[in-house]
């Protein structure tokens, strides 16, 4: 049947009343909630990282290489590789999520999807709340490739790990939360750069002093989990991990309305 | 100059509204109103502001100066509480290329809070031709198909104020006259309309008055049926 041979249903019909602020209180903000909002989002946002599951792969063969090539210059002392394991494992966390980080807003820009968000309007925080989330997810998801991998380059073995109980599952969990603390602001200044004409150089140029203090608590709490926490510093180093990642996340949730609108 | 009309009777109001693009003014000093229920065509030639002032109204620039309110409110500062009562159909789709037609649909009426059936989506896919799953996802479409996905975001959205952009643009003749009925359907249905188009003769029919713009200005208002007839002036 074409189209033009087809009767539209009536609008009349078919529509609800039309959305109008006048139909609402002054300043009330009617139509689906927030919650709603984030549960779309995060629902898009999970849809469409399976569909591009390939990229992740991507990302983990680029992280897996860069492991690959710090490994020719790993010093060859056991003590010292073990330290040094740390801080190349984490600057490939790094590395890998500045690709992740400027790969997820691509779809965004592609076609303007993002500003049909904005005039939806899906409110900012739940946009950016489910693309944290979702480059957090993606970050995590990096873990059972790159750990094994830095595991066997660097010929670290967890078992001989002194003072730390369940040595695997606390790297995890460093991971983790370095994870979340690279999302949080990654998934902001990806959002500020991502209209830029060079934005592939400009967020890491952006991303990388801010993230300073991730890079840090993240190698000195891998560093421990892997060399052996005899004075019980670990848990230290995840709280200023887990504490950069919810101010940022904060931050991120108040700020992004005004990173992707014009003022 | 247009006459005055009550403050309650506009749904859109620019007032000495410009905006500049470096150092180019794309818009200038234009003063715009339109009453509740009318429908009216901005015609312009390439360049001349029509899209820049659609984006305005809708919020997605600030004004250089001047001002624009929709239903009483400006509508950069409040943008969110405005964009609820308008739906803008731009150049750009809007469409995420990963998804398939099925999938935007639902993801769009999730958004807008009235979440559909599968029977229900079904249905309006197949009213815009795109209910054959095996279309794949938007990056396969031509401009025809995502142009028609789109009008389909708009009808989604049920707003009081539709913004149309080309709405013919790159669309068949079976489209054309799609887009021709649904506008007849928001006339009757009370809806304001502002449509940005080069096809006069065919928007003049569907619209009460018409602005013509020349470098950011207005240079004519008139009936709509006047503009058909109107030669159109190259610049």
């Amino acid at each position: 049947m074409s189209l033009a041979s087809r009767e539209l249903p009536s609008v009349a019909a078919t529509m609800a009343p039309p959305r109008s602020p006048a139909d609402t209180p002054a300043g009330a903000i009617s139509g689906p909630s927030w919650l709603n909002n984030l549960r779309a989002m995060l629902a898009k946002e999970l849809l469409l990282e399976w569909r591009n599951l390939s990229r992740l792969g991507s990302v983990a063969l680029f992280g897996a290489v860069t492991l690959v090539l710090f490994s020719f210059v790993a010093p060859p002392q056991a003590g010292a590789r073990r330290m040094a394991t740390a801080g190349f494992l984490v600057l490939a966390l790094l590395l890998s999520s500045t690709l992740s980080l400027s790969e997820s807003f691509r779809k965004e820009t592609h076609h303007r999807a993002l500003t049909g968000l904005l005039l939806v309007p899906v409110a900012p925080s739940a946009i950016f709340i489910a693309k944290a989330f979702a480059n957090f997810f993606q970050l995590v998801l990096l873990a059972p490739v790159l750990i094994p991998v830095a595991l066997v380059l660097f010929s670290v073995d967890l078992t001989a790990t002194s003072g730390v109980s369940y040595p695997l599952l606390q790297l995890l969990a460093v991971w983790a939360l370095a994870s979340a603390g690279l999302a949080a602001p990654g998934t902001l200044y990806a959002a500020m750069t991502s209209d830029l004409r060079g934005r592939d150089v400009v967020l890491p140029l952006l991303f990388f002093p801010l993230v300073v203090p991730v890079l840090l608590a993240a190698v000195k709490a891998t560093a421990l989990v892997l060399s052996g926490d005899a004075m019980g510093q670990l848990g230290s180093w995840n709280l200023l991990l887990l504490i950069f990642a919810v101010v940022h996340g904060t931050l991120g949730t108040v700020l992004f309305g005004y990173a992707v609108e014009e003022s | 100059m247009e006459p005055k009309l009550e403050s309650s009777a506009v749904a859109i109001r620019g007032r000495g509204l410009g905006r500049r693009f470096g150092r180019r003014w794309a818009l200038a000093h234009v003063d715009l109103e339109v009453a509740r229920g009318e429908a009216v065509l901005i015609a312009g030639s390439n360049g001349s502001g029509k899209s820049t002032l659609l984006q305005l109204v809708a919020g997605l620039y600030q004004p250089t100066h001047g001002s624009v309110e929709v239903l009483g409110r400006p509508s950069h500062e409040q943008r969110r509480t405005v964009r609820r009562s308008l739906s803008l159909l731009a150049h750009d789709s809007y469409l995420y290329a990963s998804l398939n037609a099925r999938e935007t649909v639902k993801l769009w009426a999730g958004l807008v809070g009235r979440p559909r059936s599968d029977a229900e989506l079904a249905a309006l896919l197949e009213e815009v031709d795109l209910a054959d799953p095996s279309l794949g996802a938007v990056a396969g479409f031509s401009a025809g198909m995502r142009k028609r996905l789109s009008l389909l975001r708009v009808r989604l959205e049920e707003p009081q104020i539709v913004l149309l952009d080309e709405p013919f643009s790159a669309l068949d003749s079976a489209g054309r006259l799609m887009v021709e009925s649904w506008i007849r359907e928001l006339r009757a249905a009370g809806r304001t309309l502002l449509i940005a188009s080069h096809s006069i003769e065919r928007s003049a029919r569907l619209c009460d008055r018409g602005v013509v713009l020349d470098q950011g200005q207005i240079i004519w208002r008139g009936p709509a049926s006047a503009l058909a007839k109107r030669k159109m002036e190259p610049r």
